[in-house]
């Protein structure tokens, strides 16, 4: 889950932060642990809730709509602790820390765990996986967008237009994990 | 039991539970400290640019340092709040502290013309702070901007920009707020802080006896002619022997501006028209035609080193 099928770069869910938060590595390596933590709790909740609620009473189809209420739930929670305890993260993380929860990784990941049938060892393996893999390419990308900003890139592509191509080229990479398998 | 009742039993059960979840977080995690509520407050009245010339990392941790000791206003003052009356003043109530705005009122000006010739071909990293630091420079003039632009950057209010035709920055007057970035950002100290009332300054930073063997003066930088020294009747006017540079006592200046009309270079310039296109017909563009001229008639070989 962490390289060969990269949340980022193979299934390209949760671009947002990708490109909002991958200007300086501090912030990144902070991005990538508190997505990890809510993939981790989302995971374990929707599991427990799919596997003991959903499938015995015949709901599935309900899946989305509660995965998208218990992620709210969890981030709030994770929201509130890091307002609490480390108000300078808070403050760093800014408008990507609330939109978590519309971040489109964390709830692939729980609609994966459950497409699959993981059961909930399973699915907190795969969501600490996607999690790591997550914060990895983050890490990557914001090491390298510092490196570019100092580089002497044309007046056109200065910014996000380097980033995309960079993504790009971070992507063919990876792909290349899948061979190894 | 029908299938929608169920499915609105689940859904408001988790909502139900979650928002339990929610309430125990809350009351379990520590109250935020009574300082944070004055910081917000005091948030409120900071222009929220972040731009870290008080130095501190941003406007959030300026405002809870202020909440904690008023007296960080004097110490590490916020200039552009300075210059905002309404805000100022909102500030002073919150604080209960009272600010002259005129001993702060200040603006950013840069001691140069620009205009110097490069000193060879550079291909480095496109900072100043890189292009300095490599054979004296960039540029012939070993005062000179050298125009890559680190203030531009570093500008929170967007003031400064690269004078396209001298490849030299200029700041904006209107638009700077003296929070003194830029001075320490410019790796020459080319850009000084000036009372936002003073009106003549001098655009020229060369000192003579600093001078580097092999590095040609610069053709349009001060001459040293002491005409602005002479013509000057109020001794606003000093003449620094040592650096053999004209230095400027502001308390006497009377703003005749006969100093400005007679530097045969033109450096001499009034802040209010900084930003203003200059004259054809001034001696200093006459000049650049004529060395251009001559230049290329005598291509130096000197400028075909490459600066890597």
């Amino acid at each position: 889950m962490a390289v060969i099928n990269n949340m980022v770069l193979s299934k390209f869910l949760g671009l947002c932060p990708f490109f909002g938060v991958s200007k300086k590595l501090s912030n990144a390596i902070s991005m990538g642990v508190a997505v990890t933590l809510v993939m981790l709790l989302a995971s374990v909740s929707s599991s427990v809730i799919y596997n003991y609620i959903l499938v015995p009473y015949n709901v599935e189809y309900m899946q989305i709509v509660i995965y998208i209420l218990v992620i709210a739930a969890l981030v709030q929670i994770v929201e509130l602790i890091i307002k609490r305890t480390n108000l300078n993260l808070y403050n760093a993380l800014g408008i990507y820390l609330p939109l978590i929860t519309t971040n489109c990784a964390v709830l692939g990941i729980t609609l994966i765990n459950s497409a699959e049938n993981y059961s909930i060892l399973e699915s907190t393996v795969s969501a600490l996986g996607a999690g790591m893999g997550f914060t990895l390419v983050l890490v990557i990308m914001s090491g390298i967008r510092e490196k570019l900003d100092l580089a002497d890139t044309p007046e056109s592509m200065r910014g996000l237009p380097i980033a995309f191509i960079t993504a790009a080229l971070l992507a063919l990479a990876f792909l290349g994990f899948n061979g190894m398998m | 039991m029908p299938d929608t009742v169920l499915v609105i039993l689940i859904l408001g059960g988790i909502g139900v539970l979650c928002g339990i979840l929610i309430f125990v977080v809350n009351r379990v995690l520590p109250k935020e400290p009574g300082s944070l509520k004055k910081a917000q407050e005091i948030l409120e009245n900071l222009p929220n640019m972040n731009c870290g010339a008080c130095g501190f990392p941003g406007c959030f941790a300026y405002a809870q340092a202020l909440a904690e000791d008023k007296n960080t206003f004097f110490s590490n003052t916020c200039a552009t709040v300075m210059q905002q009356e309404d805000m100022l003043h909102k500030l002073e109530e919150i604080l209960d502290i009272k600010m002259d705005p005129s001993v702060i009122d200040k603006k950013a000006v840069v001691k140069c013309f620009g205009n110097s010739k490069p000193a060879g071909r550079y291909n480095g990293i496109k900072t100043c702070r890189s292009a300095s630091k490599i054979a004296g420079g960039s540029r012939v003039c070993p005062y000179g901007c050298l125009g890559y632009g680190d203030c531009v950057r570093v500008c929170p209010n967007g003031a400064i920009y690269i004078d396209p035709e001298n490849k030299v920055a200029v700041v904006d007057p209107g638009k700077c707020n003296g929070c003194g970035l830029c001075v320490k950002e410019c790796p020459r100290h080319l850009i000084e802080l000036v009372p936002s009332n003073t009106n003549i300054i001098f655009r020229c930073s060369y000192e003579a006896p600093r001078n580097i063997p092999n590095r040609p003066k610069c053709d349009l930088g001060c001459l040293g002619c002491k005409k602005c020294f002479k013509v000057c009747e109020n001794g606003a006017i000093l003449w620094n022997e040592e650096k053999a540079m004209p230095e400027f006592d502001m308390s006497k200046c009377v703003m005749c501006g006969k100093c400005i009309e007679v530097c045969p270079h033109n450096r001499l310039i009034a802040l209010s028209n900084i930003t203003k296109k200059q004259d054809p017909c001034t001696p200093d563009s006459k000049e650049s035609v004529v060395s251009q001229k001559e230049e290329s008639k005598t291509p130096e070989k000197q400028n075909d080193i490459i600066l890597q």
